[in-house]
């Protein structure tokens, strides 16, 4: 019985951190940025226009849900809601992942 | 012809009302610093979250481009983009404040 908990306990770790916490992966997140940077520009940190965020250094989460509003609606935009269409869940989190880990011109400031 | 001619007449003189969106309010960054005490509370803590109605770190505004963070604020005033804390703190916003603000944000 206290078995049967224990593994019971052990699958449900696993499925939340698989389907609640699945991380993003930089390196695909990479391959799947060519689209980004033609506005961005390279490595997120040069947008070819003042409207345009820097993406890199951003948090990874404030990222994910950015593209998750533009690919739902929620967050209004004309250029970016097509682009959003087309990025799975995983693309996402990929895309995330290898914006966040980058360094740019964007840091805190009070 | 003369319809084509009165046509082009038009829309040369609607030419700068299309342009004028583009000559936005001047931003003076010394007068933004003066106005961030709504922002600094969650943007100016590093590794802040956000805890409603979603959580998430909130984004750096440090370099950020000016116009970006006008056009940021704007959306949020319209509810093009929804942060019900933003929402309320960018309506409270004019669009002087929101040019001051992104000159701040943006500036080294």
């Amino acid at each position: 019985m206290k078995n049967l908990l224990i593994a019971l306990m052990a699958l449900a770790g696993w499925v939340v951190t698989e389907h609640a916490f699945a991380g993003g992966d930089a390196a695909r997140g990479k391959e799947k940025a060519g689209l980004c940077s033609t506005c961005h520009g390279p490595e997120g940190n040069a947008p070819i226009a003042p409207e345009y965020p820097r993406l890199a250094g951003q948090p990874d989460d404030y990222l994910e849900k950015a593209l998750r509003d533009y690919k739902s609606g929620k967050r209004k935009n004309p250029l970016m809601a097509p682009q959003a269409q087309n990025l799975s869940k995983q693309d996402i989190k990929d895309l995330a992942a290898y914006f966040s880990g980058l360094n740019g011109d964007l840091k805190v400031k009070y | 012809m003369r319809m084509r001619i009165v046509t082009l007449a038009c829309l040369s003189f609607m030419l700068p009302l299309l342009a004028a969106p583009l000559h936005a309010a001047e931003g003076d960054a010394a007068a933004g610093k003066n106005k961030t005490a709504m922002c600094a509370g969650c943007h100016g803590i590093a590794g802040f979250r956000t805890a409603y109605p979603e959580t998430y770190h909130v984004p750096k505004l440090g370099g950020q481009n000016a116009g970006y963070i006008v056009s940021a604020l704007k959306a949020y005033k319209a509810g093009d983009r929804q942060h019900p804390t933003m929402k309320a703190i960018a309506a409270s916003l004019s669009d002087q404040d929101m040019a001051d603000l992104a000159a701040y944000y943006s500036g080294k």
